[in-house]
Formats: C-alpha cells, sequence, structure tokens
C-alpha cells in the first residue's frame, strides 16, 4: 500500500517553512517502506487585493486568479478555521500526513478531521521521511513501536 | 487468542503518581499522553496543593512517537521548575515514551544541579501495576536522592506499609501504626501524609531500622536500602487487626528494637483491657449467632485479605470460607503468604486463592456453600454478588464507591474495633 507525505520546504534539504507561510508543498510517495519525490504542489493563494499589492507571486505568474474570497469572505481560505476546510488543507487531502516547522492549532483540527496527521518539527527533510515511513510500515503491519535497548 | 481481564482491581504502574502525590509538597512530571493522570486520578481525597489537574505532563502525541519526546521533557521538567514550588520533583513515564525508547534517565540527569531534587521512575503501565509502581518510586528515592547516614538516632524507626489512595485506610493506618510505636517509646518516621515530606524522606537514613507491615510490596524496597543505607529491616507480614495480631505486632516490634519488655507489655495490657471492656460489653450481639454470617470471604490485596482473615478468625472467632488475593502477588511470595493464611488460631486454616479475574472469582464465591447468607468484605466489585446471595457487604478494597474515608483505619486495637463496628452495622440493618 503506498500513501503520500507532503512536506515544507523552502531547499528540499530542511523542514523550514511554517504551514502558513509555505508557498508550495514537495510530495513524496512512499510504497514498501520506500520514500521517492512524486511532485511539487504550488499553492495558489486567492487574491486579497484587486490592486496586485499582496497577490501571491504563483498568482501572477499563472495569471488564473480567482477574485473574491480571502480572509472571512465565507469561502473558506484565510485564517478561519472553524468552517470548511481551507484551500491549502484541500491540496494536501490526498496525503496521509505533512510535515512542516509549525503548524497552527485551527490548521491542525482541519487535518485531523481529514485523518491527516502532522508533524511540526525541525530536521532534515531526510530524516523526517526515514522516520515518518518506518512509524507506519510499523503500524500497517501492527508491529510494535518498542524498541530494544 | 488474548486473554481478557474483568474487572481488575488495580491500576497500571503509573498509578504510582498517588504515591508521590502523598508525599507532601512532592510532584510528579508525567512524561505520558494526555489524560492518563485524568484516568488514574481516583474521585475522591485526590485534591489539594498539587492534584492530578495539575500535574505537569509532556502531553505526547503522534509527533512524539515518531520523533521522541525528550525535547518536550525537558522543557516540561525546566518549566515544573520554574513554575511549581515543590521540594521534590519525580519524573514518572508512562507506557509510550518507554515503548518508543526516550531516554528519560539521560534528560533527567541533566537536572542534577537543579536546586531542588529530581529524581525518576519508569513506571510503564506493562512493568506491572500500581504496587509495583508504587514500589519503584520508591526504589527511585532511595536509587537517585538518599545517601548512607553515619549519624544514627536512637529509637528512630521507619514505617512502610499500604499503598497510599489504593488503600483506602493508607493515612489513617499509617498514624495508628506510628502511634502505637511512639507508646512504646520508639520515634516512628513515615514519608505519607499530612506533614510527611522532604525532611521525613532525609531521616530515613538514620534511622536505626525498617519496619515492614506487608506481605510482599515494599520487600524490595527493603532489601536495596539495608544494601545502600545499612538500615536492618524487619518485616511483619500481617496488617495488625484488633488485639490478637496488634499486641504480636508490639512484642516483636519491641524485641526487634530492644525495648525494655515490661515497658512493651504495660502498653499491651492497657490497651487489650480497654478492647476487651468493648467486647464484653456487646458479647450478648457477637454471641447471638442470627446475626452474624456463619462464613466469610475477603476479597482484596494481600495485605487486607490476610490482615482481615486473621482478624475474623483470630479475634472474632468467624470461619473464613476461601480468601481471595487480587493484586497480582508476585509468584516468588505467594507461597509465604498462603503460609499465613494457616496460622489462624482455634485449629483454623484459610484456602486462599492469588486470581486478579473477577469473573473467576464470584464464579468460586457463588459455588461455595457459607453455610447461610455469606459475609463479603471486598472491593465495589462484590457489592452486586452479594445482593444477589443475600448476603452481607463491606467495601474495603479498591475500588471503592460504597464508603467515604478521611482518616478511618483499620489498623491496631482501635482499628479493630473500626472494623467490627463496621461489619455489625451491615449485619445489624438486615433485621432493622
Amino acid at each position: 500500500m503506498s500513501y503520500k507525505i507532503a512536506v515544507t520546504s523552502s531547499d528540499g534539504l530542511q523542514i523550514d517553512e511554517t504551514f502558513g507561510s509555505a508557498k508550495s508543498f514537495i510530495i513524496y510517495e512512499v510504497a514498501d517502506g520506500i520514500y521517492r519525490k512524486l511532485e511539487e504542489r504550488a499553492f495558489r493563494e486567492e487574491g486579497t487585493d484587486h490592486d496586485g499589492i499582496s497577490v501571491a507571486d504563483s498568482c501572477n505568474s499563472s495569471g488564473n486568479c480567482k477574485t473574491g474570497g480571502g480572509c472571512g469572505s465565507g469561502t473558506g481560505g484565510g485564517c478561519g478555521g472553524a468552517g470548511e476546510a481551507s484551500e491549502k488543507v484541500e491540496l494536501i487531502s490526498d496525503c496521509r500526513c505533512v510535515v512542516c516547522k509549525k503548524i497552527g492549532f485551527q490548521i491542525q483540527k482541519q487535518l485531523e478531521r481529514k485523518a491527516i496527521s502532522a508533524f511540526d518539527v525541525s530536521v532534515s527533510v531526510e530524516e523526517a521521511l526515514e522516520k515518518i515511513s518506518h512509524y507506519f510500515t510499523r503500524m500497517d503491519n501492527h508491529e510494535s513501536l518498542r524498541v530494544q535497548k | 487468542m488474548a486473554k481478557l481481564l474483568d474487572k481488575q482491581r488495580y491500576k497500571c504502574a503509573l498509578g504510582a503518581m498517588q504515591t508521590v502525590q502523598a508525599i507532601t509538597r512532592a510532584i510528579p512530571i508525567l512524561h505520558s499522553g494526555p489524560g492518563c493522570a485524568q484516568k488514574l486520578s481516583d474521585g475522591t481525597g485526590s485534591s489539594g496543593y498539587f492534584s492530578p489537574n495539575i500535574f505537569p505532563c509532556t502531553s505526547i502525541n503522534e509527533k512524539d512517537v515518531v520523533f521522541g519526546g525528550t525535547k518536550k521533557l525537558e522543557t516540561t521538567i525546566e518549566n515544573a521548575l520554574k513554575v511549581i514550588d515543590a521540594d521534590l520533583y519525580v519524573v514518572l513515564t508512562g507506557c509510550i515514551p518507554e515503548i518508543v525508547g526516550d531516554d528519560t534517565g539521560e534528560v533527567v540527569s541533566r537536572f542534577e544541579n537543579a536546586d531542588k531534587p529530581v529524581i525518576y521512575a519508569s513506571t510503564a503501565g506493562f512493568k506491572g501495576n500500581n504496587y509495583i509502581g508504587h514500589e519503584q518510586v520508591i526504589d527511585a528515592i532511595i536509587d537517585q536522592y538518599l545517601e548512607r547516614s553515619e549519624e544514627r538516632e536512637k529509637g528512630l524507626v521507619n514505617i512502610w506499609a499500604d499503598v497510599p489512595y489504593q488503600d483506602l485506610f493508607w493515612l489513617g493506618n499509617i498514624r495508628e501504626l506510628e502511634k502505637l510505636l511512639a507508646e512504646i517509646g520508639l520515634t516512628p518516621n513515615t514519608i505519607f501524609g499530612y506533614h510527611r515530606g522532604i525532611d521525613q524522606i532525609n531521616n530515613i537514613p538514620k534511622a536505626e531500622f525498617n519496619l515492614l507491615v506487608s506481605p510482599w510490596v515494599s520487600v524490595g524496597n527493603m532489601q536495596k536500602m539495608e544494601k545502600k543505607l545499612g538500615l536492618p529491616w524487619l518485616h511483619l507480614p500481617t496488617l495488625p487487626i484488633g488485639a490478637y495480631e496488634t499486641s504480636k505486632f508490639l512484642r516483636e516490634v519491641g524485641r526487634f528494637a530492644g525495648v525494655n519488655e515490661e515497658k512493651v507489655e504495660s502498653v499491651i495490657n492497657e490497651h487489650e483491657n480497654y478492647y476487651y471492656y468493648l467486647i464484653e460489653r456487646y458479647a450478648d450481639l457477637f454471641l447471638e449467632n442470627r446475626v452474624i454470617n456463619k462464613q466469610f470471604s475477603v476479597v482484596a490485596d494481600a495485605q487486607y485479605a490476610l490482615g482481615i482473615t486473621k482478624f475474623l478468625a483470630n479475634d472474632l472467632g468467624l470461619v473464613p470460607a476461601k480468601q481471595f488475593i487480587a493484586d497480582d502477588t508476585p509468584k516468588q511470595y505467594r507461597e509465604a503468604i498462603a503460609e499465613e493464611f494457616k496460622k489462624l488460631n482455634f485449629n483454623l486454616q484459610a484456602e486462599v486463592v492469588f486470581e486478579t479475574d473477577s469473573y473467576k472469582i464470584h464464579e468460586q464465591i457463588k459455588e461455595h456453600d457459607y453455610h447461610g447468607y455469606p459475609l463479603i468484605l471486598g472491593s465495589y466489585y462484590e457489592k452486586e454478588l452479594t445482593e444477589s446471595l443475600k448476603g452481607n457487604y463491606l467495601n474495603i478494597a479498591w475500588p471503592v464507591q460504597d464508603k467515604v474515608v478521611l482518616d478511618d483505619f483499620y489498623a491496631g486495637y482501635t482499628g479493630g474495633i473500626r472494623l467490627i463496628e463496621d461489619i455489625y452495622t451491615v449485619a445489624v440493618q438486615r433485621f432493622n
């Protein structure tokens, strides 16, 4: 059984971005305990300002930004956590977990509702993937996590 | 096939947080999942200066399982030292950090130079129940805190008895044992309950000897203290309840401590006179054979099963049916404990069963012919069963739902009288 892990990293080596500030997710696929990079998913932030002052880079370059939306406008997204899942959460809804430097409480709740685990750690991408895939492999095979000292 | 245990009468080793709580101004720091302390705390008698709801806890989650929780543990200890004014900090580990291999000892060792002592005990649930956890906490105090003392205080005796909170009467019992020792001229030292804390712990190595009143709990602790602190120890397996055992208890302690025999006898005499004055006054009640049950069973830990069986047989002349020890007594102690049940007066012997599964205990009680309605002294689990057998029931062991005990006790002469009061209160209610 394979599954996907979403990682936030500016350089692909260190987990150095928070969930909120990350512009993209690197998606890894793990099959039989072995992980490989699958793709990178850019987050298309909704334009919050029609004058283009704070529109995200990805938005400008791709040119197909949705208009409207933004914080508190009722379309999801932004800082609200209680309502529907944010688009960022939707973007990784097929992943089993997400690894980032820090993550907010509300987003964590949203992820929980989709049964996506969140790991907020400051380690290398490699270490995170090693440890997480080891953990999930043990869990999937109903093996003990017990460490023999 | 996995085995299910029906209605067990103990908690996991992390339940030893209550042992820590019983030491005044000592606080447990839990390296465990969130909710452990909530589940393990008993509803009554556990609030106060520190209560399970405010015990510092690492509240470890999935992330700590994958990446290790030692960093969280370090900051939790660090901050506990900052914001909680305690005399002793005892880090206790739950199952999860033990399974995933967090090196708690290493983290705790970083606090060697803290202003207050920080020690740790690995109380993972899979290592045993809270009786074992209790021993582990005392072991931690011996290993990591106490030092051998050259100075000995004449007549100072450390008393060790029941497991706090697990035993409903722990506070009253230990005070009563203290009182009895003081009466024969010794100075008792205990570490649990009101006004017993770090100062009493510091006094442990200065004692002349350790007195252990328990069939098996803390035997290991006594051996450890003998080795590390050079403290000899006297082991009295039976909790003295009532005149017969208490007088025996005082004589044995007196002999071991080298107390003048006349002194001991005069104390015994005074107590016995009053004790038998009471018994005599109520002899009509005791001799009225329709009041009390012909046979009784105790379902409790080894401490109470043994103590109460001896009391009811020796002092009240009741006939023991099967007795049940439900504390998962380690195998190496069982034979000696079973032998104790054969040493009853009037040539009586009691059969004892070591069983943790309440279903099996209840089946055996149902099968037994009590020659009338039974008297069952046990935990709350026996209430419904005894009702169905139309017997008399008294809640004396954990879990307790049927009794509120602040500092009542069954130990000693007075304790025996209290137990008679409790049993006969139940018995006479049947007729009124």
